[in-house]
């Protein structure tokens, strides 16, 4: 593969850009443009002098592949278009945190917040085909057909809700206030206490 | 995961749809949100773009000086459908290549799952090839599997998302669904 220096590409052969969203801070290891911020929402082109670089990355960056270039697995690995992961440290768990790159106007919603949702629609698909001027978007169908997969999975939604939304202490508290499961007493009391601590601690972190 | 996004849009409605009868005004501004929403198909910030649901506000329309259009603001709720570095989603095998696989999450094709990424799971040519570890656990065509999210790519040309993921992690791998 070719190395670059400057402003040539160095895209992967299949001439994708890769805007990389990354949640390093490192403050000018990269070169070229790459100006080390962590969340630019333009697409970045990452470039590398290949013979000198040792990124040194607080360890969440990771390699992206090239679609055809998987041969070795991307450490110390010598094409130019791959970010490369500090061969020194191995790196820290992946944490999930959406709450930085989540925009501003956007709210996280259940699967099954959204099966509802769309299914509400679909049940309306039928008169709203009828107007040929309403155009339903296109991934809508494959959108509905996942919520329904992972959003099956909990029946008893609205339970589901009713503990989040009152953030029970114990859960002595959860079978008073939501009576329908107190069949399942002995079962649940072991996990819902342990849920319970969980809730209890994003309450306090919220 | 799913977002419920509100979203402040202008809609231009051109001076022929213009109705002398005030009431399918709102109508057509429906109709045209309900276009550009469909085709706007996806953004990088959030997501693909499924349904509407919500029209909130329809503000004052100001016309516009050359063309006659009146231009209406309005706000709206959506749901879109983005992924997250970090998040753990389950996706569908549609593709198994000696290198790794490809899978498919909603309205996502391209989620690649590198065969570097799988450990313990060795390639097993032939003609339903398949991924396979010891415990003869296997990941092969329409198989359901959990992975974890590394990294996420937006291709403005063709306005879609791809992602890099991954099975490192505890409780990754295949799932029978029940």
């Amino acid at each position: 593969m070719s190395d670059k220096g400057g402003k040539g590409s160095s895209l992967p052969p299949k001439g994708i850009k890769s805007s990389l969203k990354s949640t390093t801070s490192n403050g000018g290891s990269f070169k070229g443009k790459e100006d080390g911020s962590t969340k630019s929402k333009k697409g970045r082109k990452v470039q590398f002098d290949s013979d000198k670089v040792s990124p040194k990355s607080s360890g969440k960056t990771e390699s992206l592949f090239s679609k055809g270039n998987t041969g070795k697995g991307g450490k110390g690995d010598n094409t130019a278009s791959t970010v490369k992961k500090s061969p020194s440290k191995p790196p820290p768990p992946l944490e999930l945190k959406v709450e930085q790159e989540l925009p501003k106007n956007a709210k996280c919603i259940m699967d099954a917040e959204a099966l509802q949702i769309l299914q509400g629609i679909q049940d309306q698909m039928v008169i709203l085909s009828e107007d040929p001027s309403i155009k339903i978007p296109a991934s809508f169908d494959r959108g509905l057909q996942y919520a329904k997969t992972t959003g099956n999975r909990y029946t008893d939604y609205q339970s589901i809700c009713v503990i989040a939304n009152v953030g029970p202490e114990t859960a002595d508290e959860v079978f008073a206030l939501v009576p329908s499961l107190k069949g399942k007493k002995e079962k649940l009391m072991e996990p819902l206490k342990g849920v319970l601590d969980e809730l209890a601690k994003l309450k306090q972190l919220a | 995961m799913f977002l419920n996004v509100q979203l402040p849009w202008n809609v231009i409605i051109p001076a022929e749809n213009l109705d002398a009868k005030g009431l399918m005004l709102q109508r057509s501004i429906i109709i045209r949100l309900l276009d550009e929403f469909a085709s706007k198909k996806a953004t990088k910030e959030l997501g693909y773009y499924f349904a509407l649901t919500t029209l909130d506000s329809i503000g004052e329309g100001k016309v516009r000086q050359h063309t006659g259009d009146i231009l209406f603001p309005v706000v709206f709720h959506g749901i879109t459908f983005n992924l997250f570095r970090g998040e753990i989603i389950e996706g569908v095998v549609h593709k198994v290549l000696k290198h790794g696989v490809f899978l498919r999450c909603g309205p996502m094709e391209h989620i690649y799952l590198s065969s570097t990424k799988m450990p313990d799971y060795r390639y097993v040519p032939g003609e339903n090839p398949v991924f396979l570890n010891e415990k003869l656990s296997k990941i092969g065509k329409d198989v359901v599997v959990r992975v974890i999210v590394l990294a996420t790519m937006w291709l403005e040309v063709e306005r879609e998302f791809r992602a890099l993921v991954s099975l490192e992690g505890d409780f990754l791998g295949p799932v029978s669904s029940f």
